[in-house]
């Protein structure tokens, strides 16, 4: 009977069979219930936090310790501390490497380490070896002068391979201009900083911040909470605990507007683009799955800039986006190689992609789509016992309600469009970002110059500034004698020391605005200058020993290098007597400046504070004179150019100043300059 | 007391067995030849489907090389019943993951999905086995597309030749000679019949292996299976499988390559025996000794102790016909690649006149116990090894019993495939060196 049952449902099922419907996707069958694997954790006398997660499909076990410490500003050192990571199994008090490495190969098990984790795993059988390694690195680290420059010769070579790296060269490019100097994720490695660093650095770093009280040790595999009590105790339980320094830093913000940075290889066959720009996010922000999930519709696996740039246009074999979120600060980045021929429409389509998410709805079923993906790699990200393992950590470290992940999928789920449209306008500013692109200069510069209002900025494989139009500087020339000729054709040195005092009267329309500015100088290094725009007036003063500049907006004293530019600016004979004020002055090339050659001499102030000045080749005069300005949005470039060189009283004055900031142009006209009217040392007060 | 001996070796063994969880498996064969393995894991809602081709780059026609790879690209652009494109977007709208690969001798295509989607990945699979979508529009995107795939991992990367380098100059004959990647002219040759004849003869399912693992009910899965694969008919025409025989190697082979780099580098190939041979296990547990992990013989010589190089190591590529050993170093900043060769020698003629010794001999075999262990850490790796196991081998069972063949191999073994194949006559060596050094 049961037979016969059995045949019949085989013989309705073929029928069925013989009629497949392949016209449409078949139906999924009831969503599978997605369980985030249990974990147990305790705390050791030391401080030291515990995450176990028992998982015995393999017999194998894992463990991964974490120090929690800030990142520390290494500036010229750059490298140390990954170095200090690096080196950490390189000896300990009683073990040379070779012997670590000896052991742990032999027992088949790996043993990693870096200046914030120190990893290691093997089969269950020689849990106890690893782990008697593993706590003699973490505990016990000595570090030896011979490990000290073997890593160092390493660091350099791998420094030199990666020059024809373009996504190496692009990195540090991005870290530069994203972050600014003064943050440490702007920081990387160079020849010079590498080449600085002891084995005294690398030790202190290591005694000051591997302690147990900022860390934490995940335990997983093919063990029992009670055994890794037991070995977490044995192993661990010696380290001593300590105060760790705590350092903070400033958020760094989006740029005032896109600027193009274009890093030149001149054998390139594609370009690297990187768009992007910093952004304050951390896994704590109330909106990080919001921010997310709206990550993954632009280009969070094959979504819109894959859709667009790789299956509708053949640009790429890849493009996507990252929304990274960090305690320090979190960036945003879009990138892709893009043959050289299609990068300007490449630009465009990402653009394009960015305004996209930020204006248009998404629709519905692409916002299923993005949800459903994410609920499927969660599931997916569950079958590996160290994702529950990391976020049990990160709930402890970042202080995340303790709900955070199980709750994560119906948060995903919840969202509607109009929060990520939201998390768009927050995290996405595509008017607002860095173009990076590393590639042949000569086909895609001037293609890409219409994405910006500023002038394309160039970069070397180590993000330091460089200027495409440098030529190299003739025999015989140097700062002295370029400077000496400027002086000469303004009038002589003679003349210019006849000159007691000054008054030069400025007008200029700024956006629609009357701006009329005066300039005051009296010898020897008296300075005022008021500059007034619709009834409100800037005042600049320098009374010979203190500056201070007065606006609407208060009053503020100026001190250090902005004292001392004043000071220099002060001076009508201070480039007649560089050496006397302590001031430096290099050639550093040779410029096209419209068309001219100019020379391009950097002045560097007793305080450090540098800024240049360019003089043309041909007749010496100046025709620039360029600064960085630092601001809280970043740092800016301001230049000021000058022209219309006319005679007074048989001195040269420039009658026509354009000065630029961010891609403003302001040109003054001067109207009058009158010489040695008597001006009165009480109108420096 | 004799007695006794045999036991306690057995002990052994079967402790070291013991170790390493069994994968268990349904297979069997399909009416038209598909052959089709089953592996349930219920921990995670997870399911893993991959089919694999048996055609690659090595069953290409000299004047198209490129076009199996190709191929795998063409095969997301759609269906009779997939529209273009849609292949991405319904796998990440079910939650899903996918790719696929094309190497010497297969093309594999995998998804992941979560379990209640198995159906929809079956569909898929039996999409595009049955009726995929050849026409021009597709060729046209896929063509830039695998330019810009060759363009970002070869031509715009250092040593990015490299492994194509290695095998036009060690393979005179066989199909090896070119790489999977292939050249752009082909495939700009090639027309959409091509395309079409290729399909019909490769992707058929008696040239084909399903895989599927994870959390999966078997019965239920078998009804699926036969639901969408059965009524997909057989191929009609040949599979053609080169037989061409690499000639033996008498003289070694040196050449210069000028590339777009900054430090020079050294590779050495050395013609081996095809996977699954008694030979290739022997040269598997060598290449563990001479570079797995930092106490191998060439890290600790070249990186530790002379400092010469920055990266060093050997691979026996595993292929279905007779392949290669590659030993390679990249040197360090400021020291010629000479000397990383010389020590390479000296590295190889040490295993070729002294038999290992007991502790590296334990050391090496817990290294290969450890990895293979680790292989079955997910399902998608276990799919995949399943498949494979049967496409080149017909023995699915492998993936519990291949570490025997490893732990069979001695420690003459090793000695003997050292001395038999890393012989200079056997081998072609290349230099990488800067372009900036190159002399006109």
């Amino acid at each position: 009977m049961k037979n016969r049952i059995l045949a019949l449902l085989l013989l309705i099922s073929f029928t069925a069979f013989g009629q497949v419907d392949r016209s449409a996707p078949p139906k999924p069958g009831p969503a599978p219930q997605i369980r985030i694997a249990d974990y147990e954790s305790f705390t050791l006398d030391n401080g030291l936090k515990v995450f176990v997660v028992t998982n015995s499909k393999l017999p194998t076990v894992a463990f991964n310790l974490i120090i929690d410490s800030d990142p520390v500003l290494e500036k010229d050192l750059a490298g140390y501390v990954g170095m200090t990571g690096r080196l950490l199994r390189t000896g300990t008090k009683t073990r040379t490497k070779e012997q670590i490495d000896q052991e742990v190969d032999k027992i088949g098990g790996t043993l990693g380490t870096s200046s914030s984790s120190v990893f290691s795993s093997s089969l269950k059988k020689h849990m106890n070896k690893l782990l008697e390694l593993m706590s003699d690195v973490v505990i016990n680290a000595e570090f030896r002068d011979a490990e000290v420059e073997k890593a160092r010769k390493q660091i350099l070579s791998n420094l030199i391979s990666s020059k024809d790296e373009p996504d190496e060269i692009a990195e540090r490019v991005r870290r530069k201009l994203f972050y600014g100097e003064g943050h440490p994720y702007a920081e990387f490695e160079t020849e010079a900083s590498v080449k600085k660093i002891t084995r005294q650095d690398c030790e202190k770093y290591y005694q000051t911040y591997f302690k147990p009280n900022i860390s934490y040790l995940s335990i997983v595999g093919d063990i029992t909470l009670d055994e890794a009590k037991k070995a977490a105790q044995r192993y661990f339980g010696d380290w001593k605990k300590g105060e760790v320094p705590k350092h903070t830093y400033k958020q760094p913000k989006a740029p005032l507007l896109t600027k193009v940075a274009i890093v030149d290889r001149d054998n390139a066959v594609q370009t690297s683009i990187n768009i992007g720009h910093p952004v304050e996010i951390s896994l704590s922000s109330p909106d990080v799955i919001n921010a997310r999930v709206m990550n993954t519709i632009l280009g969070g696996g094959a979504f819109r800039l894959f859709e667009n740039l790789r299956e509708k246009r053949g640009f790429t074999y890849g493009a996507y986006s990252q929304l990274a979120p960090n305690q320090l600060t979190g960036y945003f980045a879009a990138s892709a190689d893009v043959r050289n021929e299609v990068t300007d429409s490449a630009v465009t389509e990402f653009l394009y992609e960015m305004k996209r998410i930020r204006t248009e709805p998404v629709g519905e079923n692409e916002l299923q789509k993005a949800k459903n993906y994410i609920t499927g790699s969660f599931a997916i990200s569950m079958e590996s016992p160290q994702t529950v393992a990391s976020f049990a950590v990160n709930t402890a470290k970042y202080n995340l309600p303790r709900d955070f992940y199980s709750n994560y999928l119906v948060k995903v789920n919840s969202l509607t469009a109009d929060d990520i449209r939201d998390a768009a306008n927050k995290y996405v500013l595509p008017e607002k970002s860095y173009i990076i692109l590393v590639g042949k200069a000569e086909d895609i510069a001037s293609k890409v110059k219409k994405f910006s209002s500023l002038k394309i900025e160039y970069y070397d494989d180590f993000a330091n500034p460089v200027d495409p139009n440098a030529k190299a500087v003739p025999e015989g020339v140097s700062a002295a004698s370029v400077i000496s000729k400027y002086i000469e054709s303004i009038g002589g040195k003679e003349k210019l020391m006849n000159v007691k005092d000054r008054k030069t009267t400025m007008s200029a329309s700024v956006q629609g605005f009357d701006v009329t500015a005066v300039l005051l100088q009296k010898a020897p290094n008296k300075m005022l200058q008021r500059i007034s725009v619709g009834g409100m007036e800037q005042v600049m003063l320098f009374d010979g020993k203190n500056g201070v500049n007065k606006s609407p907006m208060g009053e503020e004293v100026l001190e250090g290098e902005n004292l001392e530019q004043m000071a220099f600016e002060a001076d009508m004979l201070a480039i007649t007597k560089l050496d006397e004020l302590g001031i430096k002055a290099t050639l550093t090339g040779v410029e096209k400046i419209d068309d001219k050659d100019a020379y391009k001499i950097e002045f560097v102030l007793p305080s450090g504070g540098k800024f240049h000045h360019y003089y043309e080749k041909e007749s010496g005069l100046k025709l620039r004179e360029q600064r960085t300005l630092s601001t809280p949005q970043g740092t800016f470039t301001q230049t000021t150019n000058f022209s219309d060189y006319r005679e007074v009283n048989g001195m040269k004055y420039p009658y026509k100043l354009v000065q630029s900031v961010v891609g403003m142009n302001i040109e003054m006209t001067v109207s009058n300059i009158e010489i040695n009217t008597g001006l009165g040392d009480d109108l420096f007060k | 007391m004799i007695k006794k001996i045999p036991v306690f070796i057995l002990l052994i063994n079967i402790l070291v067995i013991a170790q390493a969880p069994e994968i268990k498996f349904t297979e069997y064969d399909l009416p038209n030849g598909l052959h089709v393995i089953l592996h349930q894991d219920n921990s995670t809602p997870i399911v893993a489907t991959t089919i694999t081709y048996h055609v690659g780059s090595k069953n290409e026609d000299p004047q198209r090389t490129g076009f199996a790879h190709f191929f795998e690209h063409l095969m997301f652009e759609g269906s009779e019943n997939i529209k273009r494109g849609q292949i991405d977007s319904l796998v990440q709208n079910a939650g899903g993951q996918l790719n696929a690969s094309t190497s010497f001798d297969q093309t594999t295509y995998y998804l992941l999905l979560p379990s209640n989607q198995l159906e929809l990945a079956l569909w898929i699979e039996s999409e595009r086995l049955l009726h995929a979508k050849i026409d021009s529009v597709g060729v046209e995107t896929q063509r830039s597309v695998v330019k810009e795939e060759r363009r970002q991992s070869i031509d715009n990367r250092p040593y990015g030749t490299l492994f194509e380098k290695v095998f036009a100059t060690a393979f005179t004959k066989h199909p090896y000679n070119w790489t999977p990647i292939g050249s752009f002219q082909y495939i700009d040759q090639a027309s959409i019949e091509e395309f079409r004849e290729f399909y019909k003869t490769y992707y058929v399912p008696q040239n084909a292996v399903l895989s599927i693992a994870g959390d999966i009910d078997i019965a239920q899965t078998r009804a699926l299976i036969n639901k969408y694969f059965s009524e997909i008919p057989a191929g009609k025409k040949d599979i053609p499988r080169p037989r061409i025989v690499e000639p033996k190697r008498v003289k070694e082979v040196r050449d210069t390559v000028y590339d777009k780099i900054q430090l020079p580098a050294v590779v050495q190939a050395y013609h081996i025996p095809a996977q699954g041979t008694k030979d290739y296990y022997a040269l598997n547990m060598l290449t563990t000794l001479l570079s797995s992990g930092q106490s191998s013989r060439f890290y600790k010589a070249l990186i530790d102790e002379k400092q010469i190089a920055l990266q060093t190591g050997s691979i026996p590529v595993s292929l279905e016909d007779p392949g290669l050993f590659i030993c390679y170093a990249f040197a360090a900043a400021g020291k010629a690649p000479e000397e990383s060769e010389a020590v390479i020698n000296e590295q190889i003629k040490k295993v070729q006149d002294e038999l290992i010794t007991d502790e590296e001999f334990e050391k090496i075999r817990n290294q290969v116990e450890r990895s293979f262990i680790n292989e079955k850490s997910k399902v998608l790796g276990i799919s995949q090894s399943l498949a494979e196991y049967y496409l080149f081998f017909k023995n699915t069972s492998l993936i519990n019993t291949e570490l025997d063949k490893y732990m069979n191999v001695t420690k003459e073994d090793i000695r003997r495939v050292a001395r038999e194949f890393l012989a200079p006559t056997n081998r072609i060596v290349l230099y990488y060196l800067p372009k900036s050094s190159q002399k006109n």
